[in-house]
């Protein structure tokens, strides 16, 4: 077994912003620390139920899923770097990376899926954004078709950006079946 | 309207044919793509784009303790709005979103997003709305 690789500039994104740092994939696992110390993310190979790859402008990101159902976004990798990180999936965990898309069409409205603790918003088949139902730390029913989700105040993962994402909501038409009876509240 | 406005039809509402595109992201900040008539909006570690079309109203606000906070409410179905929008009957049933809200430490950088999406929301709608009138 190789014993992995390194990259620098990778930050990991969360739902108040990102964190530059460096990322190490070795056979072990994932190891994410940040830049300047203090935070890092440690991911065993056993525990990764799951691997995305999103094209994003001028750049990829890297999704890691584990089992209990977390989900870390890694972003900065080049072209070639996910050729040979798929290379190196398949071999030392027997894992292949599924391809997703960014939606760039700019619409509000789609569907939303729901795997694991992440709600994706996606538009076609395209995904528009993924939020971490763990950082939802209350949800509300307003009016008959409205669903609000208000995130937690977390000062940790996106100490140094400016904008914080605080509150997002969904407008669930009467005519949508894709949640009926109890199960209407994402 | 210029010339590529004009071939842009209202009903295919539009922002980016090809991820790259999109205007290169230094930070994780709101930002106005006026060439593209997008916003784009830092949602978990990704810039995700948003027509201006689809804005309904945008306002910001701030708290005792210098924080800013911006709301951008978006059109939904069932609720009176432009009717420029050719898309709107065909997807009264799919998921919307409705509205997002963000906190800010740059005041100034909320009040001037908040100006520009006001400005190129009203110069898309006259556009789309002057088109439409001409087609009649």
């Amino acid at each position: 077994m190789t014993d992995g690789h390194l990259f620098n500039n990778i930050s990991l994104g969360g739902r108040g912003g990102t964190n530059p740092g460096q990322l190490k994939v070795q056979s072990g696992g994932i190891l994410w620390k940040k830049q300047g110390g203090g935070k890092a993310v440690e991911v065993d190979k056993d525990d990764i139920v799951g691997l995305t790859w999103m094209k994003v402008p001028r750049t990829n990101q890297l999704g890691v899923r584990i089992k209990d159902g977390l989900y870390y976004k890694f972003t900065g990798f080049r072209d070639q770097d996910v050729s040979s990180l798929n290379t190196y999936f398949q071999n030392s965990c027997g894992l292949s990376p599924e391809e997703k898309q960014l939606s760039i069409s700019g619409k509000n409205w789609g569907e939303v899926d729901l795997n694991g603790n992440m709600l994706s918003f996606l538009v076609g088949s395209k995904q528009a954004f993924e939020i971490s139902l763990a950082d939802v730390s209350q949800t509300q029913l307003q009016g008959k078709n409205d669903v609000m989700l208000e995130f937690h105040v977390d000062d940790t993962t996106g100490a140094n950006e400016k904008d914080s994402l605080m509150e997002i909501s969904f407008h669930i038409p009467n005519s949508n079946t894709q949640f009926v009876g109890d199960e209407n509240r994402p | 309207g210029n010339s590529r406005g004009a071939a842009k039809a209202s009903s295919d509402l539009v922002a980016y044919k090809s991820i790259n595109d999109l205007p290169p992201s230094r930070d994780m900040i709101i930002q106005v793509d006026q060439k593209n008539e997008a916003i784009l909006l830092p949602i978990y570690g990704t810039m995700v784009p948003f027509h201006v079309a689809t804005v309904k109203t945008v306002s910001s606000q701030q708290d005792t303790n210098r924080n800013c906070y911006i709301r951008i409410i978006f059109n939904v179905p069932g609720t009176p709005f432009t009717p420029v929008d050719a898309n709107a009957v065909k997807n009264q049933s799919s998921i919307h979103l409705k509205e997002v809200s963000f906190r800010s430490k740059d005041p100034r950088h909320i009040s001037e997003v908040v100006q520009l999406i006001k400005t190129l929301r009203r110069n898309v709608m006259a556009r789309e709305s002057e088109r439409a009138e001409r087609a009649t």
